[in-house]
This record gives structure tokens, sequence and C-alpha cells, in this order.
């Protein structure tokens, strides 16, 4: 462990496992303390045992703690176990139009009833056409007539308009009417906050976002109460989708951007550690293997809907190739050669099952314990394994080479498949099982980076303080400069990531993407614009 | 009036029609959606609106084609117009209704049936929700067994039927009335414009025309094909099998057709440039994608106007419309479409010999290679691909 330097100050990181909840003490890019406590079903007490793991096993000085962040699943869980939802109304402004297809239409009907929502949607006189006319003028009076009616039955407020992602105007002029009605107690979430065009996922990701407001309220506060019982005094940040993170008050208020925190938190632990910004992230776990490519620092995102408790939303999420390869995957022979990898692993069962710890089956790990590469105890087992040589001497070298030669060629045409250049590109490797895949004659990439202290990289990865955001917006280049619609587009976006916690003058753009609209005359395209942000002024 | 009304007044028997549940459209849909060539939207609207009309206790029947009285008049109903623009403004209840009457009253008659205009993600399913709402059958054919940018680009119109009296609908009640006579061009255009004046999109009751037409010139079983399509692809996933390879099987045994497996690969760029027509205003572009696994160096370019035209691979010429292109995901079978496409996007392209009704001098003529601008005489995917045939799917 090195010894903390006195001018740097610290950052505290938990990453929320299915399994383990990690936690980390970092100075700068020092880990001066890490640990794994079990995750609890209330996730928050898993978090506060590693914290008080984390401060009994260091001396540090808790004042200079600047920045806790934590990865998580707490709304995760909400939603799939159907647990502490808000009840939630829905208001879609968007009538005459849309009416064929109803909100909460194909969700499951646990969740629906989780929510109460069938008694509480209304579909209003509303919304804008894409090149910003009204459909027709918004129904304030309709807007107020349904508030009263949901008064006292409702927690939560999705307010969802049609183009809204290009006109706010119907949306901000609803919530101002609902808040007059329904008070402050009741939350508000506006779709054009949320995600971008396409309606029916919007709204989802919109009403998912209004049903787990309780539950992130009530984990911060719990967190915060812990870190502050705890003598420390700083800000809490919770890492969002794209692998950066957003300050809790903001969280508060968008908690549907925690969704795929986990995973994008292993890839930016990844990229710090590594300093590597452009390349392959590869996370080899015991069961499984997720390629994730990196530019500028970011996973690349995915466009394909995701799926959260049965409900199709665009929120937007890294772009994960999963392959059936880890520490545990079962190699399959015959006749004295080998025929097949996988697709089963022997997953928590290695010390059992894996011919090195006496077992039956050979696995991957075996492989690299039969050619020596593994000696070390390994910590990230949790297990004192001792290692029964005698087992893997007696498999046939031949099925040695042949199964690291199949190892070789899956990571191969996995990083290979995600890759969208055919220059050599960087490949860092982290996870449980990083240490036991062969390191060499991998094709297609420069260098295997396997950063110091891989396994919790989920948590260092919380502690870099940057913050993402994105905005969004329509244009017809026959009348709208292109140059200028996409600064306009860049100032917004830079709002957004000062209202998530960043410092303006550190915010500076990852990309512009434009994407021309089909099957319309004219030149009208969207354009959709990502900066990044310092939590902090400069130095850091 | 009610579908099973229809269905004794044709005299059918069992045999004759079948039954249309959710699983049945959720098949027909994806099938249609990788017909589709790339194109034909995002099927999700359309599956929705079905799922309700079903949910609400109507049914919905498909009909043989052969079976249908030749004095009985049909019509297609559709989605005109831009594909982004409904993904974020679905249909109100009604509104295609509207469009229907309209064309009724127009018309002096009563619809009898539905037609698809083509496979798509979007207009597949609409003509299904329309049939169940309108209370008549759905016939087992379409204008194209693929989704072409226009509406003149239907084997309907290379034999000699015309587009008109087409009737145009919006959300708000309008409904503008388009008779162009024998010109189809013009009702395609007028037909845009009204789309845009409406703000982006509008509902359709078009081509009208009686049952012997249909039968004249459609592409019969055109929907038991996108079904069989469909089917393969989820069994494919259920039992963990390779979707394109049961694609082409369930081609094969459907349309005694064989799909041609000829790349394997990953976007690695995308150029999209506007049209030159601004009238127009179709998404036009090319795509190359770089081969993996067992096409490791080779190199693809597809072009596209909204859906995928022609591909080229290693300098070579593959496919030209209007046979089809379907880049499928290698996993999940999924279609990659030209609208939601990206970098880094994995997939098999397969080639699908165009139906023999489409591939008429006059369809060549109209939806051939020289149409969209290449100069190149059409050539069949068959002749094009030999040598991958004996590769063999």
């Amino acid at each position: 462990m090195k010894k903390n330097s006195k001018e740097t100050s610290l950052r505290v990181g938990f990453d929320v496992g299915g399994t383990f909840t990690d936690g980390v003490l970092m100075s700068g890019k020092n880990v001066l303390a890490k640990t794994k406590a079990i995750t609890t079903g209330d996730v928050t007490t898993g978090i506060v045992n590693a914290l008080d793991q984390l401060l009994k096993s260091t001396m540090a000085d808790k004042s200079r703690i600047e920045m806790v962040s934590l990865g998580t699943t707490h709304t995760t869980n909400a939603i799939i176990e159907r647990r502490n939802l808000n009840k939630v109304g829905i208001i879609r402004l968007g009538a005459p139009a849309t009416t064929a297809i109803p909100p909460l239409t194909g969700w499951p009907e646990d969740l629906k009833e989780a929510i109460s929502g069938p008694q509480n949607v209304f579909i209003l006189r509303g919304g804008s056409e894409y090149d910003g006319r009204d459909i027709v003028p918004l129904d304030e009076k309709a807007i107020a007539a349904a508030c009263r009616k949901m008064k006292g039955k409702i927690t939560s407020l999705a307010i969802i308009g049609v183009f809204s992602p290009i006109i706010t105007d119907h949306e901000d002029r609803a919530a101002r009417i609902a808040r007059e009605i329904l008070g402050d107690e009741v939350h508000i979430t506006l779709s054009n906050r949320i995600a971008s065009i396409s309606i029916l996922e919007r709204e989802n990701s919109t009403i998912l976002n209004a049903s787990v407001i309780g539950v992130m309220r009530q984990a911060v506060n719990s967190l915060r109460t812990a870190v502050k019982d705890r003598g420390i005094n700083t800000r809490l940040f919770i890492v969002q989708n794209d692998g950066s993170v957003m300050s809790a008050d903001y969280a508060v208020d968008y908690p549907i951007f925690t969704m795929a925190s986990g995973p994008a938190a292993s890839v930016r632990g990844a990229v710090y550690l590594s300093g590597i910004d452009n390349g392959v992230v590869v996370d080899i776990g015991g069961t499984s293997t997720d390629v994730a490519y990196i530019v500028n620092g970011f996973p690349r995102e995915s466009s394909i809907t995701v799926t959260i408790g049965g409900v199709k939303t665009n929120i937007r999420c890294p772009d994960l190739l999963s392959i059936a390869l880890g520490g545990g995957t079962i190699i399959k022979q015959k006749d004295g050669r080998v025929c097949a990898l996988g697709p089963e692993s022997v997953g928590y069962n290695l010390v059992r099952l894996a011919k090195s710890f006496g077992g039956p089956l050979l696995t991957v790990h075996d492989l690299a314990v039969a050619n020596g590469t593994l000696q070390e105890r390994l910590d990230v087992f949790d297990t004192d394994f001792v290692a029964d040589l005698e087992k893997v001497k007696q498999v046939p070298e031949a099925v040695i080479r042949q199964g690291e030669t199949m190892v070789r060629q899956t990571l191969e045409a996995a990083i290979d498949k995600m890759k969208t250049t055919a220059e050599l590109v960087p490949a860092i490797f982290i996870g449980g099982g990083a240490l036991v895949v062969p390191r060499k004659g991998i094709g297609g990439i420069s260098e295997i980076v396997l950063p110091e202290h891989f396994e919790v990289g989920g948590a260092i990865g919380t502690t870099i303080a940057e913050i993402g955001a994105f905005a969004e917006g329509v244009f017809d280049l026959d009348q709208d400069d292109r140059d200028e619609s996409i600064a306009r587009t860049i100032e917004q976006a830079k709002d957004n990531a000062e209202l998530s916690g960043a410092v303006r003058s550190t915010v500076e753009v990852i990309d512009i993407e434009e994407i021309p609209f089909t099957y319309m005359p004219g030149k009208r395209e969207k354009v959709r614009v990502r900066v990044k942000g310092s939590i902090f002024k400069e130095g850091h | 009036m009610a579908v099973w009304d229809v269905i004794r007044q044709w005299k059918l028997q069992e045999k004759d029609y079948q039954v249309i549940d959710h699983q049945a459209i959720r098949e027909i849909t994806l099938g249609a959606s990788i017909l589709a060539t790339g194109g034909g939207g995002d099927p999700e609207i359309g599956l929705l609106w079905t799922y309700k009309v079903l949910d609400e206790g109507k049914p919905i029947v498909m009909v043989d084609p052969m079976k249908v009285p030749d004095d009985v008049l049909v019509a297609s109903m559709a989605c005109l117009g831009a594909a982004l623009v409904l993904t974020e403004k679905p249909p109100s209840e009604g509104v295609l209704n509207r469009a229907i009457v309209k064309l009724e009253t127009y018309l002096g008659a009563k619809l009898q049936a539905t037609i698809p205009i083509e496979c798509g993600g979007v207009n597949s399913p609409v003509a299904y929700a329309a049939a169940g709402e309108l209370g008549v059958p759905v016939i087992d054919v379409d204008g194209m067994n693929r989704a072409f940018p226009e509406l003149q680009m239907t084997s309907w119109v290379t034999h000699g039927i015309h587009a008109s009296p087409t009737v145009s609908a919006d959300d708000r009640g309008n409904v503008t009335v388009i008779d162009t006579g024998s010109d189809d061009l013009l009702a395609e255009t007028i037909c845009r414009q009204v789309a845009m004046a409406y703000g982006g999109i509008s509902w359709i009751a078009t081509y009208p025309m009686y049952g012997k037409a249909v039968k004249d010139t459609s592409i019969l079983y055109s929907q038991s094909i996108a079904w069989a399509v469909g089917k393969a692809v989820w069994e494919a996933r259920e039992k963990h099998l390779n979707p394109v390879d049961q694609v082409i099987k369930s081609l094969r045994n459907e349309r005694s057709v064989e799909g041609f497996k000829v790349f394997k690969g990953k976007i690695v760029d995308i150029h999209r440039e506007f049209g030159s027509e601004t009238t127009k205003g179709f998404t036009l572009g090319r795509i190359t994608m770089e081969g993996f696994d067992s096409d490791k160096g080779r190199t693809a370019m597809l072009d596209f106007q909204n859906e995928w035209l022609n591909l080229v691979v290693d300098g070579r010429v593959r496919c030209m419309p209007p046979d089809l292109i379907a880049i499928l995901d290698s996993e999940t079978g999924e279609p990659i479409r030209t609208d939601i496409m990206k970098y880094g996007y994995r997939g098999t392209i397969l080639l699908i010999p165009a139906h023999e009704r489409m591939r008429t001098a006059k369809g060549i003529q109209i939806f051939g290679p020289r149409h969209f601008g290449y100069d190149l005489d059409y050539q069949p995917v068959e002749k094009l691909n030999k040598d991958v045939e004996r590769r063999g799917a």
C-alpha cells in the first residue's frame, strides 16, 4: 500500500455488484485502501459496510476526502423487483394524434400495478410537429383538470410531449400548471430531459424514471447521512450510463441514468488505470467476458433499445459484446483433443470442480496453472486455494496448447468484432479472469495492458471526476446554418453538463453526430452532441 | 360488418384462411422487416397498434388470395412519410378509418379487404391493424415482397393497376383525395407533399382494385413468405440455431429460391449525403463493411436510398435492385436498418432474389439499377453469385 502524499486530496468510490460491493480509497491514481463487502438486499447497508472497512484499514485524514461516488444497482433492482416504486401519473401531450397507442401499452401487468399507472393516464391535446408548429394548441384547462383528479393519488408525475426533444415549450407549460396544483411533494419528470426522439421508448423511460424517484432519494439521503456521521463532509456523486458521474443532487431527479452504472464504471476504471483513451476493454469474469470499444475515454454507445424490467426504453447504454468465456469456462475434449470451449462454466464452483483444485473438469483457469502463468494467490477469488498440480500435470500438453489456442482465437474474434478500424489498437484486460487467459499471440491488438488493481477497476472508475452530458436538436439545413446549429446544440449540452455538476470552463465536446431524416423532402437532420467536463476547477 | 360475415359471404373453408394472433403478427412483422431490405421503418408502433386491436377482441384473419371473389373491392392502407416522424408521432385511433370512408365515398362502394402495400416494419402490421379495425380480412399478398421508397414501385403498377385514387388523412381530421389517373409518379409526388404539409407523415388508403386484379398483379402469398421467414428466426433464437441459415431454409421451402450468404462483417464507415433532388430528399449514402471470421480481409460496400440498393464486395457487384439485400445481426437475426445503423454494427449480408412479378421488363425499368442512377444492366442475383452458391448455405 502506498503512502498518501500530503498535497493530494482523497476520493472514495464504490461499485455495487451482484455479489460484492467493492470500495476503494484513492489518492489520485494511488489506491490507499480497497475492500469487498457482501452486497445487501437494500444495497445501502453493503455500501456503508464497505465504507467502514475502508476507513478502518487506513489512517487517512477524513477531512481531505473531497468526493464520494458510487456505481449502483438501487434503481435497477427496484424496477426488476417492483419494490418501493412511486405512484406515477402520466400526461401525454399529443392528442388528437397518438391515441391509437396509449401509454403503458405492452407493459408487464405487475409493473403497471406497482406504479398504479392505468388509473392515472391522460392523453391530452398538445405536442409539436417536427418543424416546431403545434399539432394543436396546448389544452391547459385539461391539464389542470387531470392534475386535480390525480391529486393525492400520485407521488410522481411523468409528462411526455410529442417532439419535446426539439421544442420543450408544451412540456414546460404543462409542468408549471401541474406544479401549481400538485405542489412540491409530487415530483415531475419531463421527457425532454430523459431521452431523445421515439416517443414510446422515451415515454417508457420517463415513466420508469418517475417510478424510482423515491428509491433514489432514499438511497442518497441515507448515504449522505452515513457519510456525514463518519465525519466526512463532501459531495456525493453517482455513475451514469456512459461511465461519467453526476452529482447526487442531479441523480435524484434522473435516477434512470444509472441503469448501466456498473459495467460503465468498469470500462472507465480500465481507461483511468491504464491511461489508454482509445482501444478495447476486455472485462473477463468467471463465466463471461464483456468487450467494450472505447473512444476518447468513453465506451461506444449502443443505439439498440434497452429493455428494463420488461419495458423497452431508449436510454443510452454502452455497446458491450458478451461472449461465453471466463476463468471457469469448461474445456471440452473428445478422443484426446479439445473440441469446444464452453459455453458452460463452473462459475462459483471453480474451487470444487476445476482440475487444479483437484476437481474433475478442465477449465480455462487450469490452463493458466498448467503453463505456470498463475502462481500467485488471487484474492479476487476470495479463497485460499492451493493448486493441485498433480491433476493438472496429467493433462496432455497437446490439450493444454489446443485449449490456449482456442481461448486466444475466441478473444481475438470478439475484439475484432468490436473494432471499427483495421489498425492495431491497445487492449486493456480487467476482471477476475484477466490473469488466466493467454496474453500473447492475440492478433489485431498492439499490446495488452493489465493495470494494477484491475479487480476493483469498477470502484476506481467511479472516482474519476468527469461529468458527462448531451443535447439534441433538429435543424433544416435549407434554412438554418449548419455550423450555427451545431454551435447552439453544443451550448445546450454544456448547460446540461453544468446542471449535472460540471464546472463550465472545463466542459469539452466528446462527439457530434448528425442523422438525416428519412423519407422527407428538404435537408433536415438531427444533431446530437456529447460533452464531458470536470467537477473541479483545475489541477484535478 | 364483422370479418366472419365476409368469410361466410365468400364461402371460405377453414383451409382458406388463418386467424392472426399476437405471436403470428410478431412473426409476420419480423419476417417483413427482414424482407424490407434495410428500410420499412421501426416495427414497434405497427405491432403495438395491432396488439391493441387484438386486445380489444377484434379478430384479424388472413385469407388465401385465390379464394377472393373477382368482383370485391379491396385497397391498401399504409403510412407514407418520414419514418422518424412516425416514431415520435404515433397514429390516432380512427385515422385510417377516415381515409377509408372517404375512399369509399369517392368510389361509391365498400371495401371488403385490405392488401398490405409492402414488406416493412411499419406497413406490414398497419394493414393488419386496419383490417381488424374495419372488420374485413387481410389478403395474403402485397405489392413488392420487399420495401421500396416510393408509392409507384409496386407489381401492381408494373402490371397495369394504378395508385389512384389515393386518400391521405392526418390526425386532425384532414383528408385529401389524390386522383392522377394513370400517372403514378405524379400520385407519389403529390402524396409526399401532402404528407409534408400534414407534419411529416400521412395515413393513406390507396390502390383500390378488384379481387381479379389482386390475383393477376400482386405478389401472391407474400404474407406467408414473411411469416415463414419470421418463424424461422424466432425458432432459431429459441433453439440457438444460426438465424441466417434458418432464413435461407425458410425461403427454400416457401418460395423455392436460394438466398446467398455473401459476407460477414462490421460497419467501419458510413457516408451519408443528401440527395441532389432536395424535393425528394431520401436518405442517400454508402456504407463500408470490413469482413471478419471467414471473410476477414474482404470489403463490402453498400449504397442506400432508404433501402439498401446495391452491393459490391471486393470490387465486384453482387446485387442490384430489385433483388433484396438484408444485413442481419448474426446472433439474433434482427435486421440492421439504414435509419438506425451505426459504426461498429456487426452482421451477415444475405441476398434474396426478388419475386418473379418484380422482375418483369417494366419492373426493371421502374425500379431496376438504371432508375436509381446506376449505369448497369440488371443482372439477377443468382447470376452474380454463382460462385457463392457452390460454397453453399
